[in-house]
């Protein structure tokens, strides 16, 4: 009947043997037990059923049985756990009812808008008001005189050109200001192809599409052909919006030394040699930066740049917002300026709003690039189009530059003539090409090698550029620049910080002061301007030694 | 998880993540994948049809099915003896199953929506969320381990069979579903760590850990 084996037999007689009374009591009453168990566990049903099965599980091998109930256990306390979140996906803390109402009762609504610190409304009121139309001598508001506009972009000297003024109103008692709807749905005017084609023509081009706002055209590219698992081979001192472009995209970025090709060299032969090591299968590459860098004026080497792309097979997205209609011969860009056809550049991106004067963005390149964004272009598929009349006004900027090279001309010898004056100027250090239509310029600190210094090695893998001397303050030489432009504006001449979004952008810049050359001025007027600009230096920076 | 209005996802503090990989001296290295901000929010976007079909019962039948399946099917073959097919059975079954669950990584279906979040993931770190010790990643646990305990009745194996089979079920279906490897690769002699070959965008940027991100975090 029974055939778990009883020990209690021998354990008396043992006990008896050694003499050893004190345990015998608790002994007999475990082995009474254990048989009272026996008795009851038989008289369950199925239990011989059991007991067979754990004989023949245990197949006389202790070893192995305590293995399968370790193993069973294990089992039953992973199924008796409770599911827990995952780690990283957020902690939700739980509060209890009287917590809650605790914690409902002691809040205060924050302001909607923190209120703005000292510098920040200093920073906002002295954005001076204009009265009237912008232009290159528009009056300011508060002193009610004129002042020499160098702050805003107006390269070829567009801006409130009388002709385009007329057309752009033809156009409005046209088309009214447009559907404002999607160019994919209802937003496209005939005006807007009519742009396309003659940006397309004026650079040499197979195609171009049309983005209404030129800041984030090159956001809205970047996403468009670069995904994650792609390469991007980019320049460390690239605008917040390529920033922003590459962090939508999710590839993998690699960032190579500012306007530094033998930099941007090692870095493809590394990411080949990254790739082959790994034995990973050949993504898209992209070799993204600016034709003229907003940030400080530089110039990219393009046919050397070009070399390089078709030497390590990358494709080059060229950010030409400030060099279209500013450089070459007749305002067509970089492209024109190093004498490159521009089919050779993949994706260029241009923009009318820096460059004609008047608003939005283009990106051309072959057609393919272009029908591609006109699905997978989110800023194209989900925001209203430009008014019909700013795409005129465009078309009109095209042929006007087409049809007067000598605004490009006097733009340049503008450039000179600015240049000259503030290179003379103590205290402050010029950077960018000599050939940009902007002109940074930043206070020079008397210990510092201003410009590139190599010292330690980089790593690609960073965005942080190498040092370069001594670390700036950045607030206080934004205050001392500031003071200079309010300087520079109550004696007549408007420029401009180059403002920047502190806390947002990847690496802290130098703060500049940006000046934008027209040619819109005579070389007399830029000259003129610019003394005051260096007068307005020297005042500042003399006061503060004070 | 964050207003979308107010996100601001700057790459800040780079000192600490971004600097590339310091040289490492060990053999084998654990580290953390798929926890990046950007590939949370791009997972949580849509529902990933790739993991939830786990949860339906169908699912969990036919692991039975399949193993009833091959057992009969090896048992037809010549010369086959229990031992022989009862192990057969249990590696084959873990070895699929390790595979499936374990190895490959990122989904087949759907890939546009989630933008290449779920590359480095394996199915069974897809499974509702992340989530751990839900009722589809229990079965999936209790299986081969039922599996194992069955076999090991109805035969009667002589050591090395048994050390075989127990040490498959360990390593390919015990370790790899235990929570605390939920989403850690080992590496073997992982990169030398000079600044040209370390891989891609930094991995475990604990700088942009989404648990630590709280109101401060967007100020």
């Amino acid at each position: 009947m029974s055939s778990i084996p009883v020990p209690s037999i021998e354990l008396t007689t043992r006990n008896a043997a050694t003499g050893n009374t004190s345990l015998e009591p608790l002994l007999t009453w475990l082995t009474l037990m254990f048989a009272q168990l026996e008795r009851t566990f038989s008289k369950v049903p199925g239990s011989a059923v059991i007991a067979r099965y754990v004989r023949s599980s245990h197949q006389n091998d202790p070893g192995r049985t305590v293995l399968e109930l370790i193993l069973i256990a294990f089992a039953v306390r992973t199924l008796l756990q409770s599911r827990s979140r995952d780690k990283s996906e957020g902690k939700l803390i739980k509060f209890s009812e009287k917590e809650i109402d605790e914690l409902v009762e002691e809040w205060t609504p924050e302001p909607l808008c923190a209120p703005l610190t000292e510098w920040e409304q200093r920073d906002l009121t002295s954005v001076p008001v204009i009265a009237g139309p912008n232009g290159p001598k528009p009056k300011i508001l508060s002193t009610g005189k004129a002042a020499v506009n160098l702050a805003s972009y107006n390269f070829a000297g567009l801006a409130g050109n009388e002709h385009i003024k007329e057309r752009a109103i033809e156009t409005l008692r046209k088309y009214g200001l447009g559907s404002c709807g999607p160019p994919g749905f209802y937003g496209t005017v005939d005006v807007h192809l009519e742009l396309e084609r003659d940006i397309a023509d004026f650079l040499g081009t197979e195609s171009a599409i049309l983005y209404s706002q030129g800041f984030i055209t090159i956001s809205s590219v970047i996403p468009a052909f670069c995904k994650r698992g792609d390469v991007i081979v980019a320049d460390r001192a690239v605008n917040f919006a390529i920033q922003k472009g590459i962090q939508i995209s999710r590839s993998t970025v690699r960032w190579y030394d500012h306007n530094d090709l033998k930099s941007l060299e090692d870095v493809l032969v590394s990411v080949e040699k990254d790739r082959r090591k790994r034995g990973a299968p050949v993504t898209r590459r992209f070799i993204i930066t600016e034709g003229i860098f907003e940030r400080d004026g530089e110039i990219v080497d393009l046919p050397k740049l070009i070399e390089l792309k078709h030497k390590y097979k990358y494709r080059l997205i060229l950010d030409e917002s400030i060099s279209f209609g500013s450089v070459g011969r007749t305002g067509r860009g970089l492209t024109e300026l190093y004498n490159v056809p521009a089919s050779q550049v993949d994706m260029l991106i241009g923009s009318v709003a820096n460059g004609l004067c008047s608003a939005g963005g283009f990106c051309t390149g072959s057609t393919i690039v272009t029908e591609h964004q006109r699905i997978n272009g989110t800023s194209f598929v989900f925001s209203a189009s430009m008014p019909p009349l700013l795409a005129v006004a465009g078309s009109e900027g095209i042929s006007y530059l087409r049809n007067t090279p000598s605004a490009l001309t006097t733009l340049q010898e503008n450039v000179r003539a600015v240049r000259a004056v503030l290179e003379k100027t103590e205290g402050i250090a010029v950077v960018g090409h000599r050939a940009s239509p902007i002109v940074h310029f930043h206070l020079k600190t008397p210990s510092s090698a201003n410009g590139s210094a190599y010292g330690t090695a980089t790593s690609p893998t960073t965005v942080m550029p190498p040092p370069t001397g001594p670390p700036f303050d950045c607030e206080a030489e934004e205050k001392i620049l500031q003071d200079i432009v309010d300087d520079a504006l109550a004696n007549g001449v408007f420029i401009t910080r180059a403002k920047r979004l502190r806390g947002q952008e990847m690496v802290e810049t130098r703060p500049t002061v940006r000046i934008a050359v027209t040619a819109a001025l005579t070389k007399k007027e830029i000259e003129k301007a610019a003394g005051v600009v260096k007068a307005s230096v020297v005042k500042v920076l003399g006061k503060r030694k004070l | 998880m964050s207003s979308a209005t107010s996100l601001k996802l700057n790459l800040r503090p780079p000192t600490q993540s971004l600097k590339g990989r310091q040289r490492s001296a060990s053999l084998v290295k654990v580290e953390e994948v798929g926890g990046r901000v950007e590939e949370v929010l791009d997972r949580s976007a849509y529902v990933n049809i790739n993991a939830n079909w786990v949860n339906a019962k169908g699912a969990w039948l036919i692991h039975v099915v399949l193993v009833v399946m091959g057992k009969i099917i090896i048992d037809t073959m010549p010369g086959m003896t229990q031992q022989l097919s009862w192990t057969l059975v249990n590696l084959l079954y873990l070895a699929l199953s390790y595979l499936m669950f374990h190895w490959v990584t990122g989904i087949p279906f759907d890939n546009e929506l989630h933008a290449g979040a779920y590359d480095d993931l394996t199915l069974w770190e897809q499974i509702d969320d992340g989530a751990q010790y839900t009722p589809s990643k229990k079965w999936l646990f209790t299986a081969p381990i039922l599996l194992f305990l069955a076999s090991t009745h109805y035969t009667n194996y002589n050591l090395w069979m048994f050390v075989i089979n127990l040490t498959a079920l360990i390593f390919l279906a015990i370790v790899p579903k235990l929570p605390q490897l939920h989403r850690q690769r080992v590496r073997f002699l992982a990169e030398d760590a000079s600044g040209t070959a370390t891989p891609v965008t930094p991995r475990s940027e604990k700088a942009l850990d989404p648990s630590l991100i709280n109101d401060t975090y967007f100020k």
